[in-house]
């Protein structure tokens, strides 16, 4: 009888139809497990079972597989139309049929109909129940089917440790695939090789026709070479490209993996053991965690640059040593003040009020009006803010309205043209004394200008009033724009 | 003041307008005319193929988030040497710009003119 990888009847003899008093058309493409059952009894339904499972073992691993002794009965339509069973034992043999690829497109069933053998031995032991091997006995077999009967009880114990271990294979959370032949047909994989793959169905599929998209990979040749050299192969965090998604782009992962020889009673390789482990989050961490440490090191670096930058020019400025340190000091401070304004928003940025409130309430609160909407500036924008801000509370404070007295500032901003939008903002000195444009442009002034054009692409300028400073500084939001 | 940089034009890139004061302050001690400084890679682009004098550029690796490398290339064309600045020092030069001269960040105003003489090809005798 020949199944087909359906298990649907292919064909038969007339052997097989005589038998099993059943007409050839009634079973052709039909599915061998409904058309018979191992009719009533306790042992039918694990008679069902092994027969299945014979069919599935030799689909997946393409090889023959006997059943020594199977009980199983044929339903037979008696003289009143009523089923009953005629109660016969078989031996069977299941044969794989594979086409040019190694697929098994067949499956050949060779039965031994074994009953009358079996009818033969019960009748002589109840006839000489006393002695439990005769002459007849063992001249008829009666010792070869005990025989026969042990080895298929092992057969069964064998056949539950096998699914035993398939399930583990199956289930556990590393992907594991078995590649067959030359061509590396896929035998058999997991579910964790199936979600890496998109869950395609690739069973018995040649690789390169399974995952196309491996091409050009090296994959397709490193199998080559583990089947001819027997040398098994280790991938670490290798990248591979894979259509995950139907239609989809390909995306990349990172595999740790193995390819396994594996080989035949005869030492011969036959197929590949793939397993393996996706590490993709790992290797993603790691990058990540390396771009973090080089833009952590940049920033330093820039920073202590900055530092570096206003202790030269703050020391050109200053000839006494304690008011350098003093200058220098209070830079350094305004600096600090911004970074752990950044750092509470893990160096997402800051809100522009924050900003201007941190540098400037040293100098007494009631004497300045901060006035504006809420904006948010990125982390550059803040750092450059606050030292331009520092600047001008400072000058503020040595030389303008914050000078004891009665003197006041106003900060006033606005946020207009929102397609591109511009922050303006102005910082009005009044009730001070009157100042005068500086003689030489000190540090401060040039640190102003120097960050709103270059650090902001914005524009700045300072109004040297009667009653007070005015700076009025413009700067767009999104730079990309500007 | 280097006699041997006396009046050479330095085009600056850099993005930090402070570390920027302090290359042009460095620079214009050492008798340099700064050109610049850029704080972008389009206007760093647009000096260092429009300038019609450079004897010398400083680069800064990082900036704004974009790699100097397009206006390496640009002056490498025009034959005009430069020195690369970098928190990351020579370590942080892509393969292919491995062992050109390297400044890292903070600088001192040796490291700077032995960098640019380097690039220059100036030595003194």
């Amino acid at each position: 009888m020949l199944l087909d990888a359906q298990l649907c009847y292919a064909g038969m003899n007339q052997a097989y139809l005589d038998v099993t008093h059943r007409r050839r058309e009634e079973l052709l493409g039909k599915p061998v497990l409904q058309e018979y059952d191992a009719g009533p009894g306790e042992e039918a339904a694990e008679n069902n079972r092994q027969l299945a499972a014979s069919f599935e073992k030799v689909l997946t691993t393409g090889q023959s597989d006997h059943l020594a002794v199977l009980h199983y009965p044929i339903p037979i339509q008696n003289a009143e139309g009523e089923t009953i069973y005629d109660n016969r034992y078989w031996s069977a043999t299941h044969t794989p049929i594979k086409d040019e690829s190694g697929r098994v497109t067949h499956i050949l069933q060779h039965t031994t109909d074994i009953t009358e053998l079996e009818r033969l031995r019960r009748q002589v032991a109840r006839l000489r129940p006393e002695e439990t091997t005769s002459a007849l006995d063992s001249l008829i077999g009666g010792g070869m089917f005990r025989r026969a009967m042990s080895v298929q009880a092992d057969n069964r114990r064998l056949e539950t440790e096998r699914r035993q271990l398939m399930d583990m294979f199956m289930q556990t959370p590393g992907f594991v695939a078995v590649l067959n032949g030359p061509q590396h047909v896929i035998q058999l994989h997991n579910g964790s090789y199936g979600q890496l793959i998109g869950h395609r169905d690739v069973l018995g599929k040649p690789i390169r026709e399974a995952l196309p998209e491996l091409a050009g990979q090296g994959y397709y040749d490193c199998l080559d070479d583990v089947l001819a050299t027997g040398e098994p192969f280790q991938g670490r965090q290798s990248p591979v490209q894979l259509q995950q998604t139907p239609n989809g782009s390909l995306t990349t992962r990172y595999l740790n993996f193995i390819y396994q020889p594996i080989r035949n009673d005869a030492g011969e390789i036959i197929g590949i053991f793939v397993q393996g482990h996706d590490v993709t989050e790992t290797v993603v961490a790691a990058e990540r965690q390396k771009l973090m440490i080089d833009e952590l090191n940049h920033r330093v670096k820039n920073t202590l640059a900055t530092v570096q930058s206003i202790a030269m020019q703050t020391a050109r400025s200053h000839d006494d040593p304690r008011t350098f340190a003093e200058t220098f000091q209070s830079r350094i401070l305004s600096l600090s003040h911004t970074h752990d304004l950044l750092t509470r928003s893990h160096w997402e940025g800051a809100d522009l009020r924050e900003v201007l409130e941190h540098e400037t309430t040293a100098h007494g609160l009631h004497r300045l009006t901060l006035n504006g909407p809420n904006v948010a500036l990125d982390p550059a924008m803040a750092v450059s803010l606050g030292m331009i801000f520092h600047e001008l509370a400072t000058n503020a404070a040595k030389y303008g309205a914050l000078t004891p007295g009665e003197g006041r500032v106003l900060v006033d901003w606005s946020v207009a043209d929102l397609n591109n939008p511009q922050l303006a903002i102005q910082w009005r000195e009044m009730g001070g004394p009157a100042v005068a444009p500086p003689e030489r442009r000190g540090f401060g002034s040039r640190l102003i200008e120097r960050n709103v054009r270059h650090d902001l692409a914005g524009a700045v300028q300072l109004h040297y009033r009667d009653d007070g400073l005015t700076a009025e500084i413009t700067i767009p939001l999104n730079k990309e724009a500007a | 003041m280097t006699i041997a940089l006396q009046g050479r034009r330095v085009l600056v890139i850099e993005d930090e307008s402070l570390v920027a004061m302090l290359l042009e302050t460095i620079l214009e001690d050492m008798g340099c005319v700064v050109v610049g400084p850029e704080s972008n890679i389009d206007d760093g682009l647009i000096a260092a193929t429009g300038e019609a004098s450079l004897d010398a550029a400083l680069l800064d690796v990082n900036v704004a988030g974009r790699e100097v490398f397009p206006v390496a290339e640009a002056l490498r064309a025009r034959g005009v040497p430069f020195v690369f600045s970098t928190g990351y020092g020579e370590a942080g030069l892509p393969e292919h710009w491995r062992g050109h001269p390297t400044i890292q960040k903070p600088f001192t105003e040796g490291a700077i003119r032995d960098a640019l003489m380097k690039a220059m090809n100036i030595s003194l005798v």
